[in-house]
């Protein structure tokens, strides 16, 4: 099982932009790529980068444990896009560093918190979740109708240069 | 002593980067034989080739790599390209489709990049369709010698087609009427005349923006790129279609529609 993510340098760099903004009270920020995907053979996933959905500053939620709590208000316009169009979500924030981010536990709590929501409106399409640090990014997909969780092992940044980053090689 | 040795030049990291890539070359005819002898030697890692056509004698004025004993045994054009490129580099992992390659379009899917190298303006449309749709450049080239007032012009153009820049119809290289007239002669293109020389250089352009694009060895490449070629007096010039279309967005592939399988939520 393969997923591939791209995304337009374009896109990644408004990505990054609104997630360097401070926020009043969380240390960091989160935000959603809506995708739109398709199969690659045999039985993979490319999941395609269209548009970036930032959260609002009033739908944090304070909480001095984890970097960025979001609300059930964040995540209700998270699917209301889903909802509008078959798009895949992808969650995404950040890690101030550079070389290759990792998952926290939290970051894997909340994003095995956010799939089955998504889901819910669009079951049939992958949807992923995402860490970047300031020169590379990692991830994990679910492809739909399975709770595993699958790393993504290619990401494309179409841009000049094209940056290809594969964690399997 | 390394056979890339002279090219590392192209950055430390490069050799790797090729040998990653995934590139898929769509017609290995003219021009297609070209690029593909040029990839192997270049160390791309994984070359896919998709042509459904064969051999024949009057190919050998141009196919690099057929010979004569192709043409007896009428091969397959991906036969030919494959012998081609793994006698050059035999680790390059080369897989042929012999088939239409609309037949074999979801292999085209997790491409890094496409070489167009077909004839038809119908199927150069169709081909930026597919790679726009997952955000793949694609890189055309287009070759074709006419006759104007009893003299014969040798003309063509190379272009880098990269996802949200200008596409082919924006910049006319998609004529309406070339695609009506195809429409009307459907299965009766008949041979038009070709020859080597110009689609060896088409072809090293080709090459060369994929390198730029991948492993540039310096700052400041254009993003998308549309070179023209004038066979009569040997000459390539960037197009000033470009500095026309500056900063204008794509008004062809903007819309989520135009994004990813359109049968996946139907």
């Amino acid at each position: 099982m393969k997923i591939i993510f791209k995304l337009t340098e374009v896109l990644l760099q408004r990505v990054k932009e609104d997630l360097r903004r401070p926020h009043p009270f969380a240390f960091e920020r989160v935000g959603f790529i809506s995708s739109r995907s398709g199969r690659i053979p045999p039985n993979g996933w490319v999941i395609l980068g269209y548009d970036y959905h930032p959260v609002d500053d009033e739908d944090y939620v304070p909480c001095a444990s984890v970097g960025a709590l979001i609300g059930p208000g964040a995540m209700r316009k998270a699917l209301q896009v889903a909802y509008n169009e078959p798009l895949s979500m992808v969650h995404v924030h950040s890690h101030d560093h550079r070389g290759t981010p990792a998952f926290s536990k939290v970051d894997l709590r909340e994003s095995a918190r956010f799939v089955p929501n998504v889901w819910n409106v669009r079951p049939n399409l992958p949807h992923a979740a995402i860490v970047l640090s300031e020169d590379s990014l990692c991830g994990f997909g679910w492809e739909p109708g399975s709770q595993r969780r699958i790393p993504i092992g290619d990401f494309t940044i179409v841009g000049v240069p094209l940056r290809i980053i594969r964690k399997n090689t | 002593m390394n056979k890339h040795q002279r090219q590392s030049f192209l950055g430390p990291n490069s050799e790797s980067i090729l040998r990653s890539l995934r590139i898929a070359i769509v017609g290995v005819g003219g021009g297609g034989s070209h690029v593909a002898q040029q990839l192997a030697h270049i160390g791309a890692g994984n070359i896919l080739l998709l042509d459904h056509d064969r051999v024949e004698d009057t190919n050998l004025n141009r196919l690099v790599g057929a010979t004569e004993e192709d043409v007896k045994r009428n091969a397959l054009k991906v036969e030919i390209a494959k012998r081609l490129i793994r006698a050059i580099d035999s680790r390059t992992d080369v897989t042929g489709f012999d088939c239409l390659w609309q037949n074999a379009a979801d292999v085209l899917h997790d491409c890094d990049v496409i070489f167009g190298c077909v004839d038809q303006f119908t199927e150069r449309k169709q081909l930026e369709i597919a790679a726009r749709r997952y955000l793949t450049p694609y890189i055309d080239i287009g070759m074709d010698v006419h006759e104007a007032a009893g003299r014969f012009i040798i003309a063509g153009q190379t272009y880098l087609s990269m996802p949200g820049q200008p596409c082919m119809s924006c910049l006319g290289l998609l004529p309406d009427e070339a695609i009506a007239r195809e429409a009307a002669e459907y299965g009766a293109a008949g041979s038009r005349p070709q020859v080597i020389w110009p689609n060896g250089i088409l072809a090293s352009l080709a090459v060369g923006l994929m390198m730029q694009l991948v492993t540039p060895w310096f700052p400041g490449h254009n993003v998308t790129a549309l070179l023209e070629y004038d066979g009569n007096s040997q000459t390539v010039t960037r197009s000033l279609k470009l500095d026309l279309l500056d900063e204008i967005r794509c008004p062809h592939f903007c819309s989520l529609q135009d994004l990813g399988d359109p049968f996946l939520w139907s």
